[in-house]
């Protein structure tokens, strides 16, 4: 067992961490934020995304003792206020969730894609997103809901 | 996972200090994903593990007398999305950008990618087309090793229990133009049945020599010497053709979800061509 | 998808999920963000073998480990449920295995402990010692192999369209549906043409993203089971009838489901968690890996030899024999057999027919229901051989399907007539938007591309019961009470709408209360797209009660008819107050006659679902590699309800079909699963999907439908599989008739039709 020290959502948090504890364990356990979840456990689906130093990674393959020192964004942490996102915005709008479980990765992806490439097209959407994996197969309205939350985005910013 | 002790080292020299040339269930772990993937199956329990994210000195890249040098801790992310990487060999940066999936590339690390030895990781081939060496620290001191040299068996590495991997060098490339063609036959996106990475010194479309590289379908990575053999003095498309007819004649594949090993020799046929056109036609 | 609103304006339009804020942000309430007081994890220990008698079972090693708290077997969980054996069908699944195992990674025991890595590592310490029997797998050698999975069998008696089910003693048969209708064999020896073929569907699974996973706690007043279920009311009673308690001891919660795809139906983990808080006393939470699902459910792989008579271009006599590889528990195969199967001889117009459908165990994990029923392994079929046999008979593979297609007030195989079933309208729709008529580019070089079409239909679930409660407050609002089960198909946002459409409110003033056997009322299960019409019917059969509650109570209070007072005001001048409740109730259930002898009834479903695909694919010759650049599919889904879902509805089907067809397969080895994980089991991400996809609802009408609708959570899925093969062989010259579609399979079937076979 650790404390490990690290911002949450902007806010600075410390937690007890066994050695073998991944940031989902402790994100879940500790802090009760279950938008990151474990689902394959390869890092191949994306439901466990979470952004560490505002870069995305796979929680269920990432110790809790290396946020030790860093930030952690989750998904709980985009809406300030009960106001959403462009992009949560954009996801609701092109009704890009069904089940809803991959959907908190899709959309932090999509926030790193955006920061990246404030207009992608087809394939770069493709090639960003090609790492999370939604069952319900709402592939389509995921790459209309990203060309949405741009455009909103743009129009944010101008 | 089972519990471990864990070990936080600032410098390589301590890192070393800390691995144990008799013990298997103490290993090094930089970004950690192919390692935690080994520990939630239960196939690997480690008793402790050595973080090496602290070392400052394993993170960089540069150009060093003409040749790239990478610290062996610098993330796939970082490597795609330099600058000198793609002036250097941009077939690495293409290469890069097909590996598992963006997250996986922020967190594993160049080290890791070759350390972990699984003949279905991308870099491995294309780093030994490009004849790249990588330099490998031990208590007694470093040494330096090709990494056509590095792999001595399926998930295994000449390395000692106790030497690390430091950092990756890539020589300069002179004119050479290198592919690499990432054959799937499950998904679009999967571990290669096969993959092929060729680097080339050519006059336009005709090649002088060729270093031809296979893997995933076989043990470890592989050289196709015969196949090199019949690409060098190629100038026509007939003559890669025969390259990679050789290839196929010569390849020791392995038959697995992906395919059986009569049609991974095909895949090697139609591949090894496509991947020298590739190469010839790549800036 | 084109927005045909009605009277209200809630029906026919595209209402955002209701829920969709709460997915977006990541607080959207699953059974895996449950955490209760002093839990306890499971996990569980399973057999390494297919079929054998348990010698030995040691736990000690495993209660040894610090932090376990227990290890639970069969014989500990009999002290609490005396008979363990659960099932829709058969009751032959024992909570854990019971002297004996019928597949690998069958459970054996549960560790419990509160640290989930210690329950783990400490269920890798149990040994178990087995005495190995023969075991079967494939469903044709089930047919007569001397190994047979059960010694005996119990039938559940639970479902009226299964009471009739007896099993075989002594075989691996579950079930046999066998249809006779006209005459066959007069058929075949007066045909100018006879076809014959066989294909085979492979096992795949459902992998919801959300693993199956259920708690349970006791209560003062019984049991609570918190659980992502499909079918809440089935595990009350089941639960109940378990422990020998009353209904209403039993209270089942379920939020929303990360994904279902009909994995979790019926019972999956819900009596091993009631038997472990019943042991334990303190509550229990088991959520199982990805790799455990492959554990757990499989969809059944089938052979399907389906044998035709054509004269004059009609098909005047179709044979149809549909092996059913059920696993090693029936789960719900044999309604499957049964249901599916009699649609097994297509959409078409045949006089006469003959079918045999084989409901089998083998010694794999148990397959179940999945997203289309049966349905798809079918169409696979039947339309497969629909092209070849066009193919063979130069006829245009459109017209000679339109020449063949069941009609309305045609009778289908069962002799039930087709009654609201745009079959036609689906076919036009498809040859249209395919661009049929127009020549196509087949490519050239190495490079060759084709087109291909395919139909299907699937009758709806008979006969069972939903009902619905409609409580309206006294300031006006309105809740809906139902236990249908909203895993991802948007059923709370299309109810919400049917009762707004009836109330004349907006959809997105109306909360629906998320299924709890304590408070929502009873539904047969959320399956086989049968929610939105049987509890369609039920909902708004329950706004229409209180709608008339409320005039009512406007007469009462002396409010002329047509005044438009708000309903709050209606309640203020009854009782003078902010008081009351106005509640409307509804009950649904379709008529229903059971198949007679010879398979044939003249009620054999409520409704009817249709579903077509068109698909262009180029192939590499080279490689055998198969890029599909076109996928269009069109439904009959009656009036939508919300355009918006029903497109997601028919678009995520179809991918999920398309996984089956061109990627994923469960891969044995002596009845081990050797690719247990998303590394190995490729389901579809976002660059595998075609690069083109469109998705169409017929104009229709379901004339019995609440608000002319019907279900359209499957029919998507029904012409997938054959539309791709069909539009292979028209690139390339080859057929293939085994699922998945591999680029191995694509290059071995180019060499062979060279002449030039690909060694093994």
């Amino acid at each position: 067992m650790r404390t490990i020290h690290f911002t949450l959502n902007d806010e600075a948090v410390s937690a007890q961490a066994a050695e073998h504890h991944s940031i989902v364990d402790v994100l879940r356990d500790r802090f009760d934020l279950f938008g990151a979840r474990e689902s394959c456990a390869q890092g191949l689906c994306g439901c466990c995304t979470v952004l560490v130093d505002g870069t995305a990674v796979s929680g269920c393959l990432y110790l809790a003792a290396f946020v030790d020192g860093k930030t952690v964004t989750t998904i709980e942490g985009l809406a300030q206020n009960g106001k959403l996102t462009p992009i949560q915005e954009a996801f609701l709008e092109t009704g890009a969730t069904q089940c809803g479980f991959c959907t908190p990765g899709f959309v932090l992806m999509a926030g790193q894609l955006l920061a990246a490439h404030p207009d992608p097209d087809d394939e770069e959407i493709r090639h960003y997103l090609s790492g999370n994996l939604c069952r319900c197969a709402a592939y389509p309205e995921i790459i209309a809901a990203v060309k949405l939350a741009a455009g909103k985005l743009r129009a944010g910013r101008l | 996972m089972t519990p471990f002790e864990l070990a936080e080292p600032k410098t390589l020299k301590e890192a070393v200090g800390l691995l144990d040339a008799d013990d298997p269930t103490v290993r090094p772990i930089a970004g950690g994903t192919a390692l935690m993937l080994m520990m939630k199956a239960g196939v690997f329990r480690p008793s402790k593990l050595v973080s090496l994210r602290a070392i400052k000195e394993l993170t960089s890249i540069e150009i060093v007398k003409g040749e790239l040098t990478v610290g062996a801790t610098t993330p796939l992310a970082v490597l795609e999305h330099s600058e000198a990487v793609r002036m250097h060999a941009p077939v690495i940066t293409r290469a890069l950008r097909t590996l598992s999936n963006i997250r996986v590339r922020n967190v594993a690390t160049v080290g890791g990618a070759l350390a972990h030895a699984d003949p279905h990781m991308d870099l491995p081939p294309v780093l030994i087309a490009l004849g790249a060496r990588v330099v490998v620290q031990g208590r007694s001191g470093a040494r330096t090793i090709p990494v056509a040299d590095l792999f001595a068996g399926y998930f295994e590495t000449v390395l000692a229990k106790d030497e690390l991997i430091a950092s990756l060098i890539v020589p300069a490339q002179d004119g050479r133009r290198a592919a690499y063609l990432k054959c799937t036959t499950r998904a679009v996106h999967d571990w290669p049945a096969l993959g092929v990475a060729v680097s080339v010194a050519a006059d336009g479309k005709a090649i002088k020599n060729a270093s031809i590289v296979i893997s995933a379908a076989t043990e470890t990575p592989m050289r196709m010497s015969a196949a090199e053999k019949a690409a060098s003095g190629a100038t026509d498309d007939a003559a890669l053709r025969r390259a990679g007819d050789a290839a196929a004649a010569e390849a020791e594949l392995i038959s697995d979800g992906q395919g059986s090993a009569a049609y991974k020799k095909e895949l090697v046929r139609v591949y090894v061509a496509r991947a020298l056109r590739a190469a010839l036609g790549a800036a | 998808m084109a927005t045909r609103t009605i009277g209200s304006g809630q029906v026919g339009r595209s209402v955002p999920r209701l829920e969709g804020a709460a997915k977006v942000t990541g607080r959207a309430e699953y059974v895996h963000n449950i955490r209760l007081p002093k839990m306890l994890i499971g996990k569980i220990f399973r057999s390494t073998v297919a079929q054998g008698r348990i010698k030995s079972l040691d736990v000690s090693a495993a209660r040894a480990l610090p932090g376990v708290y227990r290890v639970v077997t069969i014989d500990d969980v009999k002290t609490v449920i005396p008979n363990p054996l659960y099932g829709p069908a058969f009751h032959d699944q024992p909570i854990l295995a019971d002297g004996k195992v019928h597949y690998i990674g069958e459970p054996v025991a549960v560790v419990l402990a509160t640290d989930p890595y210690i329950a783990e590592a400490a269920a890798s310490l149990i040994e178990a010692e087995y005495e190995e029997l023969p075991a079967v797998f494939d469903e044709i050698e089930a047919m007569t192999s001397a190994a047979v999975v059960h010694d005996e069998l119990r039938p559940a008696g639970t479902f009226p369209d299964l009471k009739h089910l007896k099993g075989k003693k002594n075989t691996n048969i579950a079930l046999d549906f066998h249809l006779r209708r006209g005459d066959p064999g007069k058929a075949f020896a007066e045909a100018d043409h006879v076809f014959e073929h066989t294909f085979r569907s492979q096992q795949v699974l459902h992998l919801p993203l959300e693993p199956f996973v259920s708690a349970a706690e006791l209560t003062e007043t019984g049991l609570t089971i918190h659980t992502a279920s499909q079918s809440p009311s089935f595990v009350r009673i089941e639960i109940a009838r378990l422990l020998g308690w009353p209904e209403n001891k039993v209270r089942v919660k379920v939020p929303y489901l990360g994904g279902g795809f009909g994995a979790k139906l019926y019972i999956k983990l819900e009596a091993m968690v009631a038997a472990l808080t019943l042991l334990t006393r303190r509550p229990v939470k088991i959520s199982l890996t990805m790799e455990e699902q492959f554990y757990t459910l499989t969809k059944h792989a089938a052979t399907f030899r389906i044998k035709s008579a054509i004269k004059n271009g009609r098909i005047t006599g179709r044979d149809c024999e549909v092996w059913w590889n059920g696993g090693a528990y029936a789960d719900i195969g044999p309604r499957i057999t049964q249901k599916s199967g009699f649609t097994a001889p297509g959409p078409y117009d045949i006089d006469n027919v003959s079918i045999d459908s084989y409901s089998l165990y083998t010694n794999l994990t148990p397959a179940g229901a999945l997203r289309g029923f049966g349905i798809p392994q079918l169409v696979w079929a039947y339309e497969s051989h629909t092209d070849m046999m066009a193919r063979a008979l130069k006829l245009d593979p459109v017209e000679f399907r339109r020449n063949n297609i069941l009609r309305d007030g045609r009778a289908q195989a069962t002799g039930t007539a087709m009654k609201d079933a745009a079959i036609e309208a689906v076919l036009d729709r498809l040859a249209l938007r395919m661009n049929m008529k127009a020549p196509f580019d087949h490519g050239g070089g190495t490079v060759k591309r084709g087109r291909g079409i395919a139909i299907g239909f699937k009758a709806s679930i008979s006969p069972t019961t939903s009902i619905a409660i409609v409580n309206v407050a006294a300031d006006g609002s309105v809740t809906l009470y139902c236990s249908t089960v909203d895993m991802g198909q948007g059923s709370d946002t299309a109810n919400a709408q049917l009762v707004a459409e009836v109330l004349n409110i907006p959809a997105e003033s109306i909360k629906v209360v998320h299924p709890d056997t304590d408070v929502t009322p009873y539904d047969m299960a959320t399956l086989g797209s049968r929610s939105l019409y049987h509890m369609g019917h039920a909902v708004r059969l329950a706004a229409e009660d209180a709608k008339a509650k409320l005039a009512a109570l406007a007469r009462e209070v002396g409010v002329p008819e047509g005044a438009n007072v708000p309903v709050a005001e209606l309640f203020q001048k009854k009782y003078k107050m902010q008081a009351g409740n106005i509640i409307g109730t509804g009950s649904y259930i379709p008529s229903y006659v059971p198949p007679d002898a010879n398979g044939l009834t003249p009620e054999a479903t409520p409704f009817w679902m249709v579903g077509g695909t068109g698909a262009e694919v180029e192939v590499d010759t080279e490689t055998g590699h198969v890029r599909v650049t076109k996928l269009i599919n069109v439904a009959d889904v009656g009036r939508p309800v919300n355009p918006r879902i029903v497109e997601t509805q028919l678009s995520g089907a179809a991918v999920m079909q398309f996984g089956f067809t061109m990627q994923e397969k469960i891969e044995l080895d002596g009845g081990q699963i050797t690719n247990a994980s998303f590394a190995d089991y490729k389901i579809p991400s976002i660059v595998d999907i075609p690069p083109v996809m469109q998705n169409e609802a017929v104009e229709s009408e379901q004339g019995s439908g609440p608000f002319g609708a019907k279900g359209v959570g499957e029919s998507g899925t029904f012409g997938v599989s054959p539309a791709i093969a069909n539009a292979i062989e028209d690139a390339c010259g080859v057929r293939l008739t085994e699922l998945p579609l591999t680029a191995e399979k694509v290059y071995r079937a180019l060499r062979a039709a060279q002449g030039k076979p690909l060694e093994e």
